[in-house]
């Protein structure tokens, strides 16, 4: 029996080489797409973890502050330390320092307790000394720093954070550190004397004694820390890494699932027509005793003959693309996540054979409905006249608009629903269902599109062929639900781009008001700038200084920024985009904070509630003022007024300045020592508007190559299945030659059906990709990223796209008319 | 041998009956001509007799085991039918992606004959045919009467108990069906298979051991 | 006299470092300080080394059970000039070890830095790294010395009860280690230690019972004269008295200074000068990991009387690693002869020569 398959599945590839090998292809791209994304994202949270894991080691259980301009008072962390289920806390106070303009980390650890949890931060000295110049006060560096300075061991440095200056020397390298890492590790001790904070680290990393169950210590100890403290599981940690760009890693992956779904219209079209084409064939067979079921098995046979290589070829293209993308661009997809680093592709072999057996059930799936038309037919009227009895028993015309209505209520039904497990997978069920209405939708469009044409005053040819259209739309059916699938797709795309880019571009004109910004890279800014611009000849009419820090007000999320602003308590809409009602600060003293719409979203708060803000080591009660627009915080800001912070109790140590230079004085010159000497970076306005820009251009570079992949699959789609269609109608082509047709008129009439069911496919997909559109802008947008926009369809670019892809079509029905004037005709005519 | 017994079958579309109670035998090596005029029925007695139609009553016993075609399932029907049933039709049919020896092969492919044996039994009945050598080719590159000697050696490959033969000569030119005809009467003694051959000529019919005709009354 | 400590401290500081070291102010040790208690069991972080140091013989629940629990402080001369809390200028080590007839030794380690998971007290004996801790409890009728440890091997917490006073080594705690006379130290004992409490072992506690022995000793002496090495005793005597011993060895194994001590069970103490106190080795034993010969047994002669050391465990050697790697031989040894009892018998500098 295999031997008979395997000629079947030989004979199939040979008599249709094309139509086999684009649906091969189409399968490896989706799957390559799909398993590149993997790999890259896969690699590149790996590596963060892994970098993550060599500065925070191993532990148990983390404690640090949740202000992060806090820390962890020494006391906690002694107290901690003489609990008898401790084994060891490893204290580290780490900071942002630079060298020249070059900013690094500089983690300040413990040796005698560092062993025991963050083997991989020890240093080596040169000497041979095992460590006895980091308690003089010496530093060690990365590899990759040492490279990057350009400092050789036993040099001196001078590290500077704000005012503060620290000259020492690199007495060694730190072994265990990877390629990637810049870093700098030197004694607790001499880091907190030169950089603070005193009394305090910033972290405790906790080893529990054996035996100790991990889950159960943190639970009884975080009861007993004081307000500002957080005990948290080194987990935490690593979900927060994967949890937080989740929601983008599975967006690519919906894409890339969706080129794999074009992949499975083009099976589903290849083996409808094929099977449409060997009717008589496989009757034969049925008569000669080829069992129904074996029947049904040969089309899936050969369905996998075709998914399986397609498949296979898909890992390995998929390998080659992540390894390919990673060494040229990175580990960053676009989403801004992860660093620009080159992080190593490790193919696993279960997530391998996962695409690979994707790509399979992705042309199994679309060879179901085809074999099981196979299996289903009548042999004996088969045998005899062939296919056309199937297309009436496809019985599409019984159903009418009722399925697609119900089904679209069903799609905005669920566009409706929150978010499940943080994820907008209601939305993305919508969306599928959405393309489903398009494709149902189709035969129906296409009959009363075609009946009307066939009933113009046209030439014959193009009338007979419209009319048999109509008259059999299975086939039109197929052709067209790869265009709609494919352009809805693209045009959704375009819609929510357009959107999101024009809801950037007006807030960027909202949050850059001034026409200068200075920042510092995470470091206080030098107390002589900031005394100097105070002074009446400083070349400014306004200065606005703000300072960032992060709060962390729940261990699951990643922390949230926290921006202290010189901003007016009475009026935030001056510097902040509002979105929603503004309400007036309670008349006392009471902080008033305002909230991104990040933040809103993620912890579920409005404006008018109270926040519990875990600031300066307490618990701090805050009054929402108001939501603001933010696109570069996903996580969630809050803004606080330096009046408040002071108020509070906290020291405000600007990071970042906003300037209003006067007229016809030269800023830049005045800043430029400034500049030069503390490593601080100078931008106007423009440059950073367009420099944000040129980001969010990049970071869906990714989603414009799947994109074009849909449609590219999609029209090879058209093509195969215009020229199969051409195939089976050949005797009925013959006919009309031999009745006097002329071979152009035949190829005219190939070509306008292509073209009408392009346009059925277009204007479907485009009314689908309207909708789907709106879902991405409305739904999946603000249920994943949390970013909410008003949609912006930009007309323009959707028409240009819809009518270069109808010429596409009109192209790819040419190649289908050069084959139906190619047919034999005497021939065809001769076998009927 | 074939035993057909009070068979009965309705006309698919109009609803009336096309034959009831039909009843007749071909012993092993027997060749019957079945002859009738056009829509009496005579297609559809045969695809009832090969299981492609289910007959609404009645009985039909193909060789020694005696199984009723009317009682089986589809999947059993074509069992049967690969093993015991020889086709040879009026276009032919053979397989136009598959070489002649494959073609003729895919009987014995489908009886689980193991396939180191195929080899010899299609060069030896193709020699019987009269094709030898014709086997690497493939059947866009025969004449009709080639065709449908390569379709009789598929019929006979498996050496079926049962022949059926809707129109074998129809499309050939005289010439060439008196051969065709004479090689596969011929073919089928030599295998003492039963054998049924639908058709319109007097000259088949006469060349068969008997002539049932098929009326709207019965057979006659 | 355990002078481990050193050794750590040394190793702990690379070259530029014991030059800065160099330069730092520790005070000298001289005869008639004075010494005052509790104050004296406290800290003294000026100098450069101090150590705490409990050995026992335990009878319940094991016969002949050794335990030891110590720990050290060292000013090692770096980072003295920050303002930081952190710094490590005082930096402390503890070690505890346990000895089971028939078994084999086990021990735990812990180093941190004051402030930094280690804490000692200035005005009393109370030192501790995490939960590992000694100190001294007056509260009650009586005062009493707390042990607190715990390992994945073995935790025990000790309350040592005294049935003597304080034994004052050399002259009123002034005690020489060399001829020059700044080899010297504050060295202080209390033997004939009470033991109860609990200790807890391959996962059962047992209640305990036994005699230890507790030293307190701070100098900032380094090892001189060309030492190498030292072989030291402590011993619990059964008739109620104490016996303290020691040598300081150069590389060719010779005696470059001894000196012993004994309290007989009336309380009379008497001193022995160098020429009084001779070791002769009776017995080796090769360490199959560090290849080292140790002499096990030893004849020491005091005075006109002389004792045999037999060990409880031939392999009491011990391989510390935190936060060097530092190897001696130190265990519980029966003694007999013209003295009988037990106690510990440390000797170090045999495993090859000590780094400097």
């Amino acid at each position: 029996m295999t031997t008979l398959a395997c000629w079947l599945i030989r004979a199939q590839f040979r008599s249709r080489r094309a139509a086999t090998l684009l649906s091969m292809l189409a399968i490896a791209l989706g799957v390559a797409l799909g398993y590149a994304i993997h790999l890259i994202n896969d690699a590149a949270l790996a590596d963060f973890s892994r970098a993550m894991r060599a500065v925070q080691g191993d532990p148990d259980a983390l404690i640090a502050g949740r202000d992060s301009s806090g820390g962890v008072p020494l006391a906690s962390i002694n107290e901690i330390a003489s609990d008898p289920a401790v084994l060891v806390v490893a204290p580290v106070i780490e900071t942002r320092v630079r060298v020249g303009s070059t900013p690094l980390r500089l983690i300040g650890i413990d040796v005698f307790s560092a062993a025991a949890v963050m083997p991989g931060l020890l240093p080596r000295s040169a000497a041979g000394g095992a460590g006895g110049d980091i308690l003089a006060g010496a530093v060690y560096a990365s590899p990759a720093l040492l490279d990057k300075l350009s400092l050789p061991i036993g040099a001196t440095l001078t590290l500077m954070r704000g005012d503060q200056q620290w000259s020492t020397r690199i007495a060694g390298d730190l072994p265990a550190t990877d390629q990637n890492d810049l870093l700098l590790v030197a004694d607790i001790a001499w880091v907190q004397e030169h950089f603070g904070p005193t009394d305090a680290v910033s972290e405790g990393r906790i080893r529990l004694a054996p035996g100790i169950d991990a889950a159960t210590w943190r639970a009884t100890t975080a009861q007993l820390l004081p307000d500002g403290l957080l005990l948290r599981a080194p987990e935490d940690d690593s979900a927060r890494a994967a949890n937080f760009s989740r929601a983008y890693r599975v967006n690519l992956n919906v894409l890339a699932l969706v080129a794999l779904l074009t992949g499975a219209f083009l099976v589903f079209a290849t083996q409808l027509t094929a099977v449409a084409q060997r009717s008589t064939q496989f009757a034969l067979l049925g008569v000669l005793g080829l069992s129904p079921s074996l029947r049904l098995l040969q089309i899936l046979c050969e369905a996998l003959a075709i998914g399986a290589p397609g498949a296979l070829f898909g890992v390995s293209l998929g390998y080659m693309l992540a390894l390919a993308f990673t060494q040229l661009v990175g580990g960053d997809l676009g989403g801004g996540y992860f660093s620009s680093s080159t992080p190593a592709i490790v193919p696993r072999i279960a997530p391998a054979l996962a695409f690979f057996a994707l790509g399979c059930a992705a042309s199994l799936a679309g060879a179901i409905y085809p074999a099981f038309l196979n299996r289903s037919q009548p042999l004996a009227q088969a045998l005899q006249a062939g296919f056309a009895q199937i297309v009436e028993a496809g019985g599409v015309r019984r159903r009418g608009w009722l399925p697609p209505v119900l089904l679209a209520l069903t799609a905005f039904v669920l566009s409706r629903l929150p978010p499940w497990y943080e994820l907008p997978l209601a939305a993305y069920a919508a969306i599928a269902l959405l393309l489903v209405v398009g494709i149902t939708s189709a035969p129906l469009l296409t009959r009363n599109l075609f009946a009307w044409c066939a009933g113009r005053r046209l030439p014959a040819a193009q009338q007979i062929a419209l009319q048999n259209v109509a008259q059999a739309p299975l086939m039109a059916q197929v052709a067209a639900s790869g265009l709609i699938v494919s352009f809805a797709l693209t045009a959704s795309m375009v819609i929510m781009v357009s959107s999101f880019r024009t809801a950037v571009d007006h807030w960027l004109d909202q949050v850059l008001p001034a026409p200068l910004y200075l920042r510092s890279k995470a470091t206080p800014l030098p107390q002589s700038l900031l005394d100097a611009l105070m002074q009446a000849d400083a070349p400014f009419a306004r200065v606005e200084r703000t300072a960032h820090t992060s709060l962390t007000l729940d261990p699951q999320h990643p922390a949230v920024a926290l921006i202290v602003r010189e901003i007016e308590r009475g009026n935030p809409a001056a510097r902040l985009p509002i979105t929603g009602p503004l309400l007036a600060p309670p008349a006392d003293r009471t902080p008033v904070v305002w909230i991104s719409e990040p933040l809103r979203e993620i912890y579920r708060i409005e404006a008018g509630q109270w926040l519990r803000l875990p600031l300066l080591g307490r618990t701090v009660e805050g009054f929402i003022g108001g939501v603001w627009r933010d696109y570069s915080r996903q996580f969630g800001a809050l803004v606080i007024s330096s009046d408040d912070y002071r108020q509070l109790g906290g020291d405000f140590h600007p990071t970042d300045l906003a300037l209003w230079p006067l007229p016809g004085r030269d800023a830049a010159a005045w800043l430029a020592p400034y500049v030069a000497s503390h490593g601080l970076e100078l931008a106007d306005a423009g440059d950073i508007r367009r420099s944000s820009l040129s980001i969010f251009d990049k970071s869906f570079a990714v989603t414009y190559a799947l994109e074009a992949a849909a449609m590219l699959i999609g029209l090879f789609g058209l093509a195969v299945t215009l020229a199969a269609g051409v195939r089976l109608r050949a005797r009925e082509l013959a006919m009309l030659g031999a009745l006097g047709f002329s071979r152009r008129m035949l190829s005219h009439a190939v070509m306008l059906e292509g073209a009408l069911i392009a346009v059925v496919g277009l204007a479907i997909g485009l009314a689908c990709g309207i909708a789907i559109g709106a879902i991405l802008t409305h739904v999946v947008n603000p249920q994943a990223f949390h970013w909410r926009m008003p949609l912006q369809i930009p007309w323009a670019a959707v028409v240009c796209s819809a009518l270069s892809t109808l010429g596409a079509a009109v192209v790819a029905s040419h190649y289908a008319a050069r084959r139906a004037t190619r047919l034999p005709l005497a021939r065809i005519l001769a076998s009927a | 041998m074939l035993t057909v017994s009070g068979l009965a079958k309705r006309h698919a579309k109009a609803d009336r009956p096309l034959f009831s109670d039909l009843g007749f035998s071909v012993a092993n090596g027997e060749i019957v001509a079945l002859v009738g005029e056009s829509g009496v029925g005579k297609s559809t007695l045969l695809n009832c007799i090969a299981g492609l139609e289910t007959a609404d009553r009645g009985s039909i016993h193909i060789g020694p085991r005696a199984l009723d075609i009317v009682r089986l399932d589809e999947a059993t029907r074509a069992a049967l039918r690969a093993r015991s049933i020889g086709f040879v039709f009026q276009a032919f049919h053979v397989l136009p992606t598959l070489t002649v020896a494959q073609n003729i092969a895919v009987p014995l492919l489908l009886c689980d004959v193991p396939v180191g044996e195929h080899g010899p039994r299609i060069r030896a009945l193709l020699a019987r045919v009269g094709l030898t050598g014709f086997g690497d080719r493939w059947p866009a590159s025969l004449s009709g009467g080639e065709l449908q000697r390569v379709a009789i050696a598929r019929a006979l490959v498996h050496q079926p108990l049962l022949i059926l033969a809707d129109e074998p000569t129809g499309n050939l030119d005289p010439r060439t069906a008196d051969e065709v005809l004479a090689l596969l009467l011929e073919r089928v003694r030599e295998q003492q298979a039963s054998a049924l051959i639908v058709t319109h000529s007097r000259h088949v019919a006469r060349s068969c051991d008997r002539t049932l005709t098929l009326t709207p009354e019965g057979l006659r | 006299m355990r002078r481990r400590t050193f050794l750590l401290a040394s190793l702990l500081l690379s070259t530029p470092v014991r030059a800065a070291a160099a330069s730092v102010a520790y005070p000298p040790v001289r005869p008639g300080a004075g010494l005052v208690f509790p104050r004296d069991h406290g800290a003294h972080p000026a100098f450069r080394n101090e150590w705490w140091y409990v050995t026992g013989a335990l009878d319940t629940p094991i016969a002949d059970t050794g335990f030891q629990l110590t720990f050290f402080r060292s000013r090692p001369g770096t980072a003295e000039d920050l303002r930081s809390p952190l710094a490590a200028s005082q930096i402390l080590f503890a070690h505890a070890a346990l000895t089971i007839p028939g078994d084999r030794l086990r021990h735990a380690e812990r180093a941190a830095r004051a402030n930094l998971g280690a804490s000692f007290s200035s005005a009393d004996c109370d030192v501790s790294i995490g939960a590992w801790r000694i100190f001294r409890q007056a509260d009650g009728p009586g005062e009493l010395l707390r042990l607190q440890m715990q390992s994945p091997q073995f935790s025990y917490d000790f309350t040592l009860t005294p049935s003597q006073p304080l034994l004052l080594q050399g002259d009123g705690g002034y005690s020489r280690k060399g001829h020059s006379a700044q080899l010297a130290s504050y060295y202080v004992s209390w033997p004939q230690l009470v033991v109860s409490g609990s200790l807890l072992h391959d996962g059962h506690r047992h209640p305990v019972g036994g005699r230890a022995w507790f030293d307190h000793e701070w100098s900032t002496a380094l090892l001189g004269d060309g030492a190498v090495g030292w072989d030291w005793l402590g011993i619990n005597l059964a008739d109620g008295g104490a016996l303290m011993a020691f040598r300081m060895r150069d590389a060719e194994g010779r005696t470059l200074f001894a000196h012993a001590a004994w309290r007989d069970n009336a309380g009379h103490l008497r001193q022995f000068d160098p020429a009084s106190v001779e070791f002769a080795p009776l017995r080796h034993w090769t360490s199959p990991r560090s290849g080292a010969l140790y002499p096990v047994e030893i004849e020491v002669r005091i005075g006109d009387r002389s004792l045999r050391t037999r060990p409880l465990l031939d392999d009491q050697e011990l391989v510390t690693s935190q936060p060097l790697s530092v190897v001696y031989w130190e265990g519980l040894v029966r003694v007999e002869g013209g003295f009988r009892g037990r106690g510990y018998l440390e000797m170090t500098g045999y495993a090859g020569k000590l780094q400097w």
